[in-house]
């Protein structure tokens, strides 16, 4: 399987200021890549790049100032040159009772959540379309499929993000088969947004980027939690056919 | 860019196809300002998608791709489907296989023992051969000359190696008498080829209208494309076209030009001129004939599986072998045989069983397509699909409709003939007795129309009375407009119809440019 190199370009890493964010960014500089880092805080971004020699670039901004998304997308790439990988890694975990969270808050946390992977999806496709190839891993969750108490924006924005993943595959994948969209799930993380006996972060960027640089084709719209494929669930004739046929379908693990 | 509204243009050409794309280059190397008008988006050049049943008339847009649906009324069973017609830059042939293969001298003279339907076309072959030969260099065609012609061959470039099955295939079909040779295709084979055939080529590789027609003549710097807009009306003084209505951002504007070059494909070229209707012109423009729209024409497709001799390697589907031995068998006209370069895919069985069942009118039938297919792609395993494209003849009745109460609906009627049906019958038997030594399995129950394939729906004459345009490509009742695609044809050949769009195209073009003089 093919793999990115530096020679195929830049990765952009959101949300590289904390946690799993500045972890796969400093994975991808010492595996050698240019790295445009977005987070709110600079000197948190400072601090990611520190580690970092020279090949770390902060890009202090909020993924949900879309025209801020949309400049700094291409001026990065003006000045790095292509994107070969987008990792939308930045969100945002509030907990907060619903008669606490006011439309305007889970507006805002929808905006970073779920209006920042379309911002900075948008803004990679300026560059990646004309190209005919790119990368996007997006860091995902289940927090949908059973929402915990205190949690609707985040729930709410997550679900919806797995499925712009495939919305945006429906709308890419026969035109431009090396655009290539995959969901990671890293798991509990022992971060700020997560809990304190989560896996540390740095164990789960080593999957994220070993996934991030893989560009087979038949990596669209496939989903992975940690370091192994989750395969969609197969209806019952599926599976009868599988049995008969004496076939397993059998995961990716990286 | 300058507005393509402030100009006034040598040529306005409706329709960026194989036609339009090859007449707007030539026109545009010669020094002409040319605007290329065409409907579909300009999309990006990287795409490399195929054809689609997406039934979002925006997603189909959006990958240049006629948005709805083609409405037919076949033997009188009303139906609809996506025919495979591109929209945009190259129109169809972005997503042709390239076959690029000349006719033979029946399609277009009048022979001793080969009586022409029509008493021939106006130009003959001999004085078609030159921009054929042209044509055929410009779209840098590949293949080896056919064995059982008489005629010089086209240029041809060297054809890339055949691989192993293919070699074998081609042997075989030789020792059972057959007359194979290389296909002649467009595609230069440069360096990273993924062999586009029935896609999008993202490189410039895959000649077709785009990329040997419309951007070299961007190159010039003598065209423009103005993309994402539809000519809705010709307008008209009785004489001359003095302009081309669009819609522009909701508002109906004009565009000028010293000529107007229809080239919007034989279903729509017509309908534009139906559509252009006036008090002086009750029927339409270039319409004294009433033939605008009428002897539409399809080929006949009789797809078969062939397969290889036993002990032969599978090295992959071939797109390589045409053979000509039933072009013209005992009196009928009957079509060129080739590989169709695809395997006998899941995919496409279910397709083409729905086609089938939709055409028949039997829709509820689909349901039966999912098992069907896998029970054929198990049937037909390593298979090779072959085609025969049989001719299909003028009848005024065949035509594209146009209703100003639905001017957006595309749709027209058509009737097999039984002399239609009695040829094919000849071309199955000729097949299978030439066949005979080589497992084959016919693909189709009823005769199965090309709708890649339409033609003939404006056709070049010299009597205004029985033809709409003239033989040079310019309309028998206005001064400055002239056909340039598939719509001028008087018969539909035995070969795919590209090559003789193309040379047309560049006939039709000398011609302009010696009225210019």
């Amino acid at each position: 399987m093919t793999r990115i190199t530096p020679e195929d370009g830049i990765a952009i890493v959101t949300g590289a200021g904390s946690g799993l964010g500045r972890a796969l960014a400093r994975q991808l500089c010492d595996a050698g890549f240019t790295v445009v880092g977005t987070g709110r805080r600079a000197e948190a971004l400072e601090e990611t790049g520190a580690a970092c020699a020279d090949r770390f670039q902060p890009m202090p901004m909020d993924v949900s100032d879309f025209a801020a998304v949309e400049r700094g997308f291409a001026e990065s790439i003006a000045r790095h040159g292509a994107l070969a990988l987008l990792v939308n890694n930045a969100a945002v975990y509030p907990k907060r009772d619903v008669f606490d969270e006011t439309p305007e808050l889970f507006w805002q946390s929808m905006a970073i959540n779920l209006g920042g992977v379309y911002a900075c999806s948008w803004a990679a496709l300026q560059d990646m379309g004309p190209r005919g190839a790119g990368r996007i891993l997006n860091v995902s969750s289940y927090a949908d499929i059973a929402p915990l108490p205190a949690s609707a924006a985040y729930s709410v924005s997550k679900g919806a993000q797995r499925v712009l993943t495939r919305a945006l595959i429906a709308d890419l994948f026969d035109r431009f088969p090396d655009i290539v969209i995959t969901d990671w799930l890293p798991g509990a993380l022992a971060t700020d947004m997560g809990i304190p006996d989560g896996l540390p972060p740095e164990t789960a960027a080593q999957w994220g980027v070993k996934l991030a640089l893989m560009r087979d084709q038949s990596l669209n719209g496939t989903i992975f939690e940690r370091d192994m494929e989750l395969l969609p669930p197969r209806g019952l004739k599926a599976k009868l056919k599988d049995a008969l046929m004496m076939r397993r379908p059998r995961p990716r693990r990286l | 860019m300058t507005s393509p509204f402030d100009t006034e243009w040598d040529a306005i050409v409706i329709g960026a196809g194989m036609g339009g794309g090859t007449l707007g280059r030539a026109l545009a190397e010669a020094g002409q300002k040319v605007l290329f008008v065409e409907k579909g988006a300009e999309g990006l050049r990287s795409e490399r998608n195929g054809l689609t049943e997406v039934f979002v008339p925006e997603a189909r847009a959006a990958r240049g791709l006629w948005p709805d649906p083609l409405h037919v009324s076949l033997d009188g069973v009303e139906t609809q489907f996506f025919a495979p017609l591109g929209s945009g830059p190259g129109g169809s042939s972005v997503f042709y296989a390239a076959t690029l293969e000349r006719p033979e001298r029946h399609d277009l003279d009048d022979l001793p023992g080969q009586p022409h339907p029509t008493g021939g076309w106006p130009v003959g072959y001999d004085a078609m051969a030159p921009w054929y030969d042209r044509a055929a260099r410009q779209f840098r065609v590949h293949g080896t000359p056919d064995p059982l012609s008489p005629e010089a061959p086209m240029p041809l470039g060297m054809p890339p190696p055949l691989h192993q099955a293919e070699a074998a295939l081609t042997d075989s079909l030789r020792a059972a008498g057959l007359h194979p040779y290389r296909t002649h295709t467009g595609i230069a084979n440069i360096e990273g080829c993924e062999n586009c055939l029935g896609r999008k080529c993202p490189k410039v590789c895959k000649m077709d209208g785009r990329s040997a027609g419309v951007e070299p003549a961007l190159a010039t710097g003598n065209a423009q494309l103005a993309s994402g807009l539809a000519v809705t009306r010709l307008l008209s003084d009785g004489t001359r076209i003095t302009g081309a209505e669009v819609r522009a951002d909701g508002e109906t504007r004009q565009l000028r030009g010293k000529r107007y070059i229809l080239a919007a494909g034989a279903l729509h070229s017509p309908r534009l001129l139906l559509a252009s209707t006036s008090e002086a012109a009750p029927k339409g423009l270039a319409n004294s004939s009433g033939l605008v729209g009428c002897n539409l024409m399809l080929h006949v497709d009789e797809r078969f599986a062939l397969w290889p001799k036993r002990g032969v390697p599978d090295s992959g589907a071939t797109k390589a072998i045409s053979f000509r031995d039933f072009y013209h068998r005992e009196d009928m006209r009957l079509g060129a045989v080739q590989a169709m370069g695809i395997r006998a895919s899941y995919g496409e069985m279910v397709h083409f069983l729905n086609r089938m069942f939709d055409l028949r009118g039997q829709p509820r039938l689909r349901t039966l397509s999912r098992p069907l297919a896998a029970v054929a792609k198990t049937l037909l395993g390593h298979a090779h699909l072959f085609v025969g494209l049989m001719e299909d003849f003028p009848y005024a009745h065949n035509r594209v409709l146009y209703d100003p109460a639905t001017p957006e609906k595309l749709a027209v009627t058509y009737t097999l003939s039984d002399e239609l049906r009695a040829r094919r019958r000849a071309f199955r038997k000729a097949l299978r007795k030439g066949l005979r030594g080589h497992r084959h399995l016919f693909l189709s129950m009823t005769p199965e129309l090309n709708w890649g394939h339409p033609c003939g729906t404006l056709k070049f004459g010299h009597d205004p009375a029985h033809s709409v345009t003239r033989a040079d490509g310019r309309a028998h009742d206005l001064e400055n407009l002239w056909v340039a695609d598939a719509s001028f044809m008087p018969t539909s050949m035995g070969v795919n119809p590209s090559l003789t769009i193309a040379a047309n195209a560049l006939r039709v073009a000398s011609h302009i440019l010696e009225d210019q003089r």
